[in-house]
């Protein structure tokens, strides 16, 4: 029993699920479901529909070349059972899982950082061009000259005294 | 050769069909309509066609039943003094030389009459020439009758005879009538010739095929044979005889041996020795038939003597029983293998040996020096072939478990693993951990890049790239972005309302639109300015000059009965309604009547308008991951 890849958005498909479409040039095609089987009968190249892996890969949107993701890897020998190896490939599995997470997050993030940067200078010019829709010009104008108003009259009236 | 083509002869019309078919087939495929006033070449050809095409119909039917019949002497011997015997040569040969003439014949009668066409000089004349042209070649082919008719049975007949190939291996059984040759056919073969009790039951010849050494052989029956001369024979001797004379067959004299038959071994004897020039260069082999009644052995002393005599000459006596099968298999093995050798040596005295040669014989190449090369067999052949021999007690099989076991047994193939520790045959393997292949990670080496892997995380996260960098803003920044959000909201809230405004109708300046001073103060207010106690300014003087008001005159009274009765006329909230407490039902009545309607932002009771009747939130968007069967 495996869990095979989408050809399409390359999602994992479970054992009862999806669809397998086998070529007359003997290439299997498996699909998680309609909406990829669908698209692969339209003739859509999956490096350039926007939501599946292959395109987030190719475009950059994530991580591609790294350790981590060379573990898992479809090997064509076969490794005769071998208790400890596979207890300890379960227990490895865990960890480089951990190690693969942390790593992807972190390229997403940096990859989103820059977007901060324009997002800041995006706030200054808002601010800058339109705070006359929320504050008139001279918002606590009149309640400052009435105050240096006051204060000048009180002046004066010291200077009299 | 000619045995195929016995079937396919094309069917001998009686010479009434023939007529009626050429003549019909005349009308048919030619043109039919003439008339006196059309040109007259036009007519001699019209007519001329139709001789011609009568004339062609006849000679290509005649022609393909000249070809169709074999011709005596093209065909093998044997079929040639089988046909003989059974149609008579000189009348067969007649009958298609008279079928010969009538081709002919009609050719002429045909030529001569289109040649006579040329000059016929009117409708009238040209067909009646047509029709004499017809009526000749019709009245030659009636006077053939006779021959159709003797040439469409022998059709019949010939296509009806056993194909029987004159080249191949053949087995003859000859003797008296009631011997038992028709059972020994049945028994060896799979035909299923007719075996009674009267003589002469088998009529005609019989072939079986049976197969003996991985080759086909044929076994020909024939009709029993009395003793008389050649001449006085009848048909059905003849053919046997024929049958004798031609093929290259090995003979099997069949002789009765209880004397059932109804002749005496004797009687068999003269005739045997009557035909014995017919077995000459084939081997011959005598069947002691029916020795299930009476053996050799219980013959009397000539009788016993007759047996002793032939065998005496060499030739070869099988005690048989159709009934016991005894003796049937040692007939057939004995006859074939001698066939075979005389074939064989038959082929080495023709010119045609050396094609077929080295199937004779076996060449073995001349030792050039004293080393033994044996065979070389691998040892574990040779190992195979002993264990074949001695039946050695073989391994326990599944099978064996199985049936030992019973009801409990489950198919275990795991203890058949080569594993390096064998205790761990039995265990449940892990496929899949969350998702992933546990397959995909399996590597001899796992445990030595788990290390590098996790040392490279280590460096990495003492360079800080882990580091959560958490942006302390300062307060300008946040008071900036608050600003901004502030604004951007502002913004929206605009456009909505722009968007909701009336746009039919004509625009109107701003002018004309009054300004509440509640709206003015309260978006000053927003705004950030102090609007409290602004009644002395400019705007609100309008609304303190709408409170001064002119004093009007009491209005005059109206002057026309109408106007009065419209004045003296209750308004109609009030009109019907007694008291107080009947006008707050109404009252709330009325407002209940209209709730609905203003839930629904409608004009009246009978605005019935949609203004979304597609709402796009509803219908358009991208198929996100969920089914198909709802959005």
């Amino acid at each position: 029993m495996r869990i095979e890849k989408c050809y399409f958005c390359s999602a994992p498909v479970y054992p009862g699920h999806g669809m397998m479409f086998v070529r007359n040039d003997c290439k299997v095609f498996r699909f998680c479901r309609s909406k990829c089987h669908k698209n692969f009968k339209k003739k859509r190249n999956p490096r350039k529909t926007r939501w599946t892996k292959a395109f987030r890969k190719s475009a950059g949107k994530e991580l591609t070349l790294d350790n981590s993701l060379e573990f898992e890897k479809r090997r064509n020998i076969p490794v005769k059972y071998n208790r400890e190896l596979w207890s300890k490939t379960v227990e490895a599995m865990k960890k480089v899982e951990s190690i693969k997470n942390k790593r992807q997050a972190r390229f997403i993030l940096n990859r989103l950082k820059s977007g901060k940067e324009l997002e800041k200078a995006a706030a200054i010019s808002e601010v800058k061009k339109n705070i006359h829709l929320i504050r008139a010009p001279h918002a606590g104008q009149a309640k400052q000259l009435e105050d240096k108003m006051v204060q000048k009259l009180a002046e004066d009236v010291e200077m009299d005294e | 050769m000619a045995l195929y083509n016995f079937k396919k002869i094309m069917v001998v019309p009686t010479a009434k069909d023939f007529i009626d078919i050429t003549l019909s087939k005349t009308q048919r495929k030619t043109p039919t309509v003439i008339h006196k006033h059309y040109q007259i070449h036009r007519i001699r050809h019209f007519y001329m066609r139709k001789v011609k095409f009568t004339q062609q119909n006849y000679h290509d039917r005649l022609s393909q039943i000249l070809t169709d019949f074999p011709k005596l002497d093209d065909v093998h011997p044997f079929y040639a003094d089988l046909m003989n015997v059974l149609y008579d040569k000189d009348h067969f040969k007649l009958a298609l030389g008279q079928i010969n003439i009538a081709k002919n014949l009609i050719d002429n009668v045909a030529k001569d009459y289109v040649r006579l066409m040329k000059y016929g000089d009117s409708l009238y004349r040209c067909k009646q020439l047509k029709r004499a042209a017809l009526g000749r070649m019709c009245t030659i082919l009636k006077r053939q009758k006779q021959s159709l008719e003797y040439l469409e049975q022998v059709r019949q007949h010939l296509s009806r005879l056993p194909t029987i190939d004159p080249n191949t291996r053949t087995l003859l059984l000859c003797g008296y009538p009631n011997v038992g040759k028709s059972s020994f056919i049945n028994k060896v073969t799979r035909a299923d010739v007719e075996v009674q009790p009267y003589a002469f039951t088998t009529k005609s010849l019989f072939v079986g095929h049976m197969d003996y050494k991985y080759l086909r052989w044929q076994v020909v029956d024939t009709p029993g044979i009395l003793d008389h001369p050649l001449e006085e024979r009848n048909t059905i001797e003849m053919q046997a005889i024929t049958a004798l004379a031609h093929l290259r067959a090995a003979v099997l004299y069949v002789m009765d041996v209880s004397e059932q038959c109804g002749h005496a071994l004797s009687q068999q004897l003269e005739l045997f020795n009557n035909i014995r020039p017919l077995f000459a260069n084939k081997p011959l082999i005598v069947m002691a038939n029916k020795c299930d009644v009476r053996k050799i052995s219980e013959l009397s002393e000539e009788n016993q003597k007759i047996f002793a005599d032939l065998i005496a000459e060499g030739i070869t006596v099988i005690e048989t029983s159709s009934l016991t099968d005894e003796g049937v298999m040692q007939v057939k093995a004995e006859a074939c293998d001698r066939l075979l050798a005389h074939r064989v040596d038959t082929k080495m005295k023709t010119k045609k040996v050396h094609d077929v040669l080295n199937r004779l014989h076996l060449a073995v190449p001349t030792k050039r020096d004293q080393k033994a090369r044996p065979p070389f067999i691998p040892e574990g052949a040779l190992l195979r072939r002993k264990a074949m021999e001695m039946d050695a007690p073989k391994r326990k099989l599944e099978r064996d478990l199985e049936v030992e076991l019973g009801d409990d047994y489950t198919l275990d193939l795991q203890k058949y693993w080569d594993l390096m520790n064998p205790e761990e045959k039995q265990d449940k393997i892990p496929e899949v951990w969350e998702g992933h292949n546990i397959a995909d990670y399996i590597d001899p080496e796992i445990m030595k890049r788990l290390e590098d892997l996790e040392r490279e995380e280590e460096l990495r996260e003492k360079a800080g790239e882990y580091d959560s960098e958490e942006e302390s803003e300062d307060e300008e920044m946040q008071e900036i972005r608050q600003l901004a959000s502030q604004i951007r909201e502002k913004r929206k809230l605009k456009i909505l309302t722009s968007k909701e405004k009336d746009t039919q109708g004509p625009r109107m300046p701003r002018t004309a639109k009054k300004v509440e001073r509640a709206t003015l103060e309260k978006e000053m207010a927003d705004l950030g300015l102090d609007m409290t106690d602004k009644d002395d300014s400019h705007y609100a003087l309008r609304s303190r000059s709408l409170v001064r008001k002119r004093k009007r005159e009491v209005s005059a009274p109206p002057t026309s009965r109408t106007r009065s009765q419209s004045a003296s006329r209750p308004p109609r909230d009030q009109s019907g309604v007694r008291d107080a407490k009947m006008l707050k039902k109404v009252k709330t009545m009325m407002k209940s009547s209209q709730k609905e309607m203003n839930r629904q932002g409608r004009k009246g009771e009978s605005d019935r308008h949609v203004f979304d009747v597609k709402p796009k939130h509803l219908l358009a968007g991208k198929r996100k991951s969920g089914s198909t069967s709802r959005r």
